[in-house]
Order: structure tokens, then C-alpha cells, then sequence
């Protein structure tokens, strides 16, 4: 589903990417695992096309596709989400409009009719209804005066409509209270998939506690210094990111 | 024939000869002292040029040269009613009147709703003279008041609207600008005069036809009595070679509301001025001005609010665009006098750049004279959020569809205070007509 190999990305002068290697296959949920500054939140911004990023080295196909060839917008009609650790808030653009325009040019993309208003809208409904999402969200703009967990949970209910192949979902879990985290994981284990693939990006254990990974990471330096199974996550949380950078270098 | 005349300094360029010249045939009525005045104030200032400090961005230098005539007196019939003239759409019911390089096509008896009586001016001036004279007195003596000076003087014709009670429907006043040649020049003329506890919705809507749009030198003047509520916009949509200098002065009484819309499509050269005082208790005006700028269009917005009574309320909602390379400024004050306490006022200007070569400036100015009031005012210009496009980008949607959603976003704050909805909707037609990907936009209103 998704190679990435030898990553490198500067940002505003500065290394940030220094070589990241990750492969992830159909029907697996990875976890990004890291201290801050550890280019986590940078790898997704690179692999969802932001162009103030530059790529230094390295290669990352999606799907058989040379993902870094591609605009943000092609990528995203390829089936890649990016779920943002800040959604900004679009005052103005209505929330339903923007998830209805996403979604059409998916489907137009990929030969498919444009959905109808109606059939749309119970889509939506649908979809809130799994988020826990109140009808106020219709008639609003884009997360405009969204809390911080609504706008995450705004997040998911963008992925759960766009149904993408693969989503890298970016620190979703920070800022949401334990229930708020409940409904959070629930969408994303809707989304579960023998043929679609998730990469949770994440600081804390806990989010792992309700999304269940194949594969945890740890990435700091801008490399991935550690892989292996759910376990990792535990020790981590046991024993620090200090931990996997000192046994690194011994 | 008034040929008494000695101006106060000699007429210098083709255009003040002109201007002297105009004078010269126009009648000798009983409001002949004040409209005499006009011209000496006007002929002593002269051309506004680029070192007068409201004239700092808009060069009109070369109107210098021409000689200038009256534009000619036209009929409905010489209209063609074949170009889309209305702002307004046909299912919503309203009132149209016709003004033809500021000559009224005066309509027929019965066909006004309740609530209005409307005359012309020439008319008033004989019947009426104290009542146009009221109309006629400068607001101020403000330098950027000139060519209101100058309509002063030299208007011909104009309408009179007294609105004596609640009119159900908008009015909407149709301007046309049809020239026989490329020296004309008209005066439009409009006297709104609302009487304490009415209500208006007025729309004037400047067009052009034909290959010759004259220099358009208008003016409005509108009085609120007690308690009136006013919704007025002005809309101008002529054409690349057009020159319109616009001014609008709103008197308000205790208690009265107005909200204003300037907007500013199509192209050319237009230069609004707005002067707004507040008098009296209670008085509130919201004011909003849209500017779009593409091409080489040049859009200069002047507003001036006074607050001369206690409690007064004002705000000042301006959205600018401008792309190629095109001009927009929009300069704003607010004077707060003395003995004006709790007055309260906003002055909010937002800028948009849509390309390197276009250019916006703005200046929200304060003067306050009194204690105990807020007032706050704020501008900004950039380009288009980079985070807001990435974010819409990541969505799969197209650059040009999202860009222009971001511009129509932009705009939102002006276009939701329209109450009149095929007004709205007109007016984000034609603003959207003028966006990248308009087809797509259409489907997201």
C-alpha cells in the first residue's frame, strides 16, 4: 500500500526527515510513535503533498504510484487522507459543502457519477450519527468555532465520508477527553479494512488502547529508530523515548 | 442664464472653463445663491491632484484637458431594453425607475407602492426651493467633497424621493451612463428624504451604454428622520473606460438606522465617497463596501463618519480584492466630537491580493473628541490563507475551485448583511463570474 524509502524533507532550511524507511501493507493500522520535534507531524505533511516542504532524497509510492509525482489533490483523490493535528478553521466555506465537492471530485476522478444532494445528505447523516456529531455542524463553515475535539472528530467524519485507501491520521488523539477519545477510535476502527491501511500518528499509548496497531514505530531524529509489535507501544510508555534513543546508540 | 458670474480664481484648465461654461447655461432660480457658492468653493480647489491628501492614490489629471459637455437628455426608448439592466431578479417584486445620464424617466401616476412620493428635482426647485436648499448645503468643507460641490452646481435634473412610510418593496433606481461623445458629462442627482418611523430598500445601480460613457460625477443625499430605517446600496457595474466619482452624504436623526452597501463591480475608474453624521441620540449606521478590483480597475472608497451625539453607533465593514493590476483603496475615519459619549464604533478592512502586480491600500483613521467611548478599528491585506488551501487541497479538491471558494469566503461577511435575497444573489453572480472556475462555485451556493 505504501513504501516509503530513504525519506528526506527540509523544512525552512532545516533537516527535519533524515532518512525514513516504511512500509505498510493493506489491512494494517501502524503507529508513529515519538518525542517532539521528532519529524512525526512533518513526515504526514510531506506524504499529504504540502509544497513549502521540500523533499531532499528518497522515494514513496502509494498504491503502486510514485506518491511524491503527485499534486495534494491528486493524492487525496487517490484515496490518501490526511487527518491534521491542527484542522484550520475556514470561516465562510461551509463544512457540508466542502466534505460534498471532496467527494465528488474523488468520484469523478475515478470515473464514478457525482453524488446527489439527498443521497448526500443521508450519507452524512450516517456518518455524524457514528461521531456523535450534533446537526449544528451542517450549517456551520468550516471548523469555524469548532472545540479542539470537535474539530477532530470532524477529521474522521471527513475520512469515514471520503472512505480513502489510506489515512495518516495525525496527532487526533491529542486534546480529546476519554469519551470524546471512545467515539474518536470508533470511527477509526469502522473504517477497518482487509484493503485499506491506517497510520496513526500519536505521542501517548492510550490512543492504542482503543485502536489496536499491527505495527508500532518509533521515530525520532527524523529516522525510525525502532519497530516492532503493539508491545512496543507499552514499553514505551513504561519507558520513555529516552530509552530507545540511548539503545540506539549503544 | 446666470452671467454674472466672476469666478474667484481663474479658470485654468480646458475642464474648469467647462465646468464655468456649464454654469454660465444654467437657469437662474431661487436656488441659484447656494448652487453659485458650490462652484466658487469648487473652482477655488480646483482638479483634486495626487498631493491632496485624500487624493493621494488616484490621479485624475488627465481630465484636465477636456472640455467638457453636458451629456445628452435621453429617452427610455433610446435605452436598449434587450441588456440585462435589472439587479434585481424578476421574481422579486420592486419598483424601477429610470435615470438617464441624470435625467429621471419620470413614471407614471399610481404605479408607486405606498409609502413614496418622488418628484424632480427641477420640479422641486420650483414648487419647493427650501426643500431642495436643505439638500444642497455642503455637509462639511472637506477637500474630497469637491465634485459633490461641482454636482451642486451643475446638476441639471435629479429625483426626489420622500418616503413617508413603510415601502414593502425594494426601489430600485436605475442609472444609466450613454454618452453621444467622449467629453460628456453628467450630474446625477438623488435626494432620498425619509420621514420620522419610515422604512426603504433602495438599490442605484450604475450601468453604461453605448460606446461613450461619460465622466459620471454623481451624488446622493439622504436624510433619516426619527426613528427611520434605511437599506440603501449602490452598485456600480460600468464598464473598463469608465470615470465615476460618486458621492453619498447621509444625514441621521435620533434614533435612525441606516446600512449601506457600496459595491464596486465592473471596471474603469470610480472613486466613492461616503459621509455619513451621526446628530443625534441613538442614530447607528452600518456600513459595507465590497471592492473588486481585475484589470487595470481602480476602485478609491472614502468614508467619514461623525458622531456628534451621545450614544451613537457605527461600524465599517470593507472586503477588498484586487488582482491583475489593479488598484483598490479604501480609506476610512471615524471623528468622535466632543460631548459624544458612549459613542461606539468598528472599522474593520480586510485586504485580498490576487496577484503581484495588483495593489491595495487602506488607512482606517480615529478622531476622538470625548471620553467614555469604543471605538476600535483593525486592517489587514495578504493573500489567500496558504493553511486554508493545503487543507482544501488535501481534500482532493481542484486549486481553482478552492481558491475561489476562499475568495467567496472572504467576501461572506459583507454578502450575509444583504436582506435582499435576489440582490444577494445577483450581485454573487456577477462577483463570481469574475472568480477562476466559476461553473463549479455556482453549485456551492
Amino acid at each position: 500500500m505504501l513504501k516509503i524509502t530513504d525519506l528526506s524533507a527540509r523544512v525552512a532550511g532545516k533537516d527535519i526527515l533524515k532518512g525514513v524507511n516504511l512500509e505498510v501493507g493493506a489491512g494494517e493500522v501502524h503507529a508513529i510513535m515519538g518525542p517532539n520535534g521528532s519529524g512525526k507531524s512533518t513526515l504526514a505533511q510531506v506524504l499529504a503533498g504540502r509544497e513549502d516542504y521540500e523533499i531532499t532524497g528518497g522515494t514513496v509510492t502509494f498504491d503502486g504510484q510514485d506518491l511524491l509525482a503527485m499534486r495534494a489533490e491528486e493524492r487525496a483523490r487517490a484515496g490518501f487522507f490526511l487527518g491534521f493535528q491542527y484542522p484550520v478553521e475556514i470561516p465562510g466555506v461551509n463544512n457540508v459543502y466542502l466534505l460534498k465537492a471532496a467527494l465528488n471530485a474523488k468520484r469523478r476522478a475515478a470515473g464514478e457519477p457525482e453524488v446527489d444532494a439527498y443521497e448526500f445528505l443521508a450519507l452524512i447523516r450516517q456518518k455524524m450519527k457514528i461521531m456523535q456529531m450534533s446537526e449544528a455542524f451542517l450549517t456551520r463553515g468550516v471548523n469555524e468555532g469548532f472545540s479542539g475535539g470537535e474539530k477532530k472528530r470532524n477529521e474522521v467524519l471527513q475520512m469515514l465520508v471520503l472512505e480513502p485507501k489510506l489515512a495518516v491520521l495525525d496527532e487526533t488523539d491529542s486534546g480529546l477527553d476519554i469519551d470524546a477519545l471512545k467515539v474518536v477510535s470508533a470511527g477509526v476502527n469502522t473504517l477497518r479494512d482487509p484493503k485499506r491501511a491506517v497510520v496513526l500518528v500519536t505521542h501517548y499509548q492510550r490512543l492504542l488502547d482503543y485502536i489496536a496497531p499491527d505495527r508500532v514505530h518509533v521515530l525520532s531524529g527524523g529516522r525510525i529508530l525502532k519497530s516492532g509489535d503493539a508491545s512496543l507501544a507499552q514499553e514505551l510508555e513504561r519507558r520513555g523515548y529516552d530509552w530507545v534513543s540511548e539503545s540506539q546508540v549503544a | 442664464m446666470n452671467t454674472a458670474l466672476s469666478p474667484a480664481a481663474p479658470a485654468q484648465s480646458p475642464a474648469l472653463r467647462a465646468f464655468a461654461a456649464q454654469w454660465q447655461s444654467r437657469p437662474a432660480d431661487a436656488l441659484w445663491p447656494v448652487r453659485e457658492k458650490a462652484l466658487q468653493r469648487f473652482l477655488k480647489l480646483g482638479l483634486p491632484t495626487t498631493h491632496d491628501e485624500t487624493w493621494r492614490y488616484t490621479n485624475l489629471r488627465s481630465l484636465a484637458a477636456q472640455s467638457f459637455v453636458d451629456a445628452p437628455r435621453k429617452s427610455r426608448s433610446d435605452i436598449d431594453p434587450e441588456q440585462p439592466l435589472s439587479l434585481l431578479g424578476r421574481t422579486e417584486p420592486s419598483v424601477s425607475l429610470l435615470v438617464v445620464n441624470g435625467h429621471p424617466v419620470m413614471p407614471a401616476a399610481g404605479s408607486l407602492p405606498d409609502g413614496i412620493e418622488i418628484c424632480s428635482l427641477r420640479e422641486l426647485a420650483g414648487l419647493d426651493p427650501d426643500t431642495l436648499r436643505r439638500f444642497l448645503e455642503p455637509l462639511s468643507d472637506a477637500d474630497q467633497q469637491r465634485w459633490a460641490l461641482l454636482n451642486t452646481a451643475l446638476f441639471l435634473d435629479g429625483l426626489y424621493l420622500k418616503i413617508t412610510g413603510t415601502v414593502s418593496v425594494p426601489l430600485l433606481i436605475l442609472h444609466v451612463a450613454a454618452g453621444d461623445g467622449a467629453d460628456d458629462i453628467s450630474y446625477p442627482r438623488i435626494v432620498i428624504d425619509a420621514a420620522p418611523g419610515s422604512s426603504a430598500t433602495i438599490f442605484e445601480h450604475h450601468v453604461a451604454q453605448g460606446e461613450h460613457t461619460p465622466l459620471n460625477n454623481s451624488n446622493t443625499h439622504i436624510a433619516l428622520g426619527r426613528g427611520a430605517r434605511l437599506e440603501h446600496y449602490r452598485v456600480y457595474s460600468t464598464g473598463a473606460g469608465a470615470t465615476h466619482l460618486d458621492s453619498l452624504v447621509v444625514r441621521q436623526d435620533q434614533d435612525s438606522h441606516c446600512k449601506q452597501f457600496t459595491i464596486a463591480l465592473g471596471g474603469g475608474l470610480v472613486r466613492a465617497s461616503l459621509e455619513v453624521r451621526l446628530d443625534k441620540p441613538g442614530a447607528s449606521l452600518d456600513s459595507y463596501s465590497l471592492l473588486v478590483g481585475h484589470g487595470d480597475r481602480h476602485v478609491d472608497c472614502v468614508n467619514i463618519v461623525t458622531h456628534g451625539a451621545p450614544n451613537t453607533r457605527s461600524t465599517q465593514t470593507a472586503r477588498a480584492i484586487a488582482g491583475d493590476v489593479s488598484r483598490v483603496i479604501f480609506n476610512s475615519k471615524v471623528i468622535v466630537d466632543a460631548g459624544a459619549v458612549n459613542a461606539q464604533s468598528q472599522q474593520s478592512c480586510r485586504g485580498l491580493l490576487m496577484s503581484p502586480t495588483a495593489e491595495i491600500d487602506t488607512r482606517p483613521q480615529l478622531e476622538i473628541h470625548a471620553d467614555e467611548v469604543k471605538c476600535a478599528h483593525g486592517a489587514t491585506i495578504g493573500r489567500l490563507d496558504p493553511d486554508m488551501l493545503f487543507y482544501m487541497l488535501s481534500r482532493g479538491l481542484d486549486r481553482d475551485t478552492a481558491q475561489s471558494l476562499l475568495v467567496y469566503a472572504f467576501l461572506a461577511d459583507v454578502l450575509t448583511g444583504m436582506s435582499v435575497a435576489s440582490a444577494r444573489a445577483s450581485i454573487e453572480n456577477a462577483l463570481i463570474a469574475q472568480l477562476p472556475d466559476s461553473q463549479t462555485l455556482q453549485k456551492f451556493r
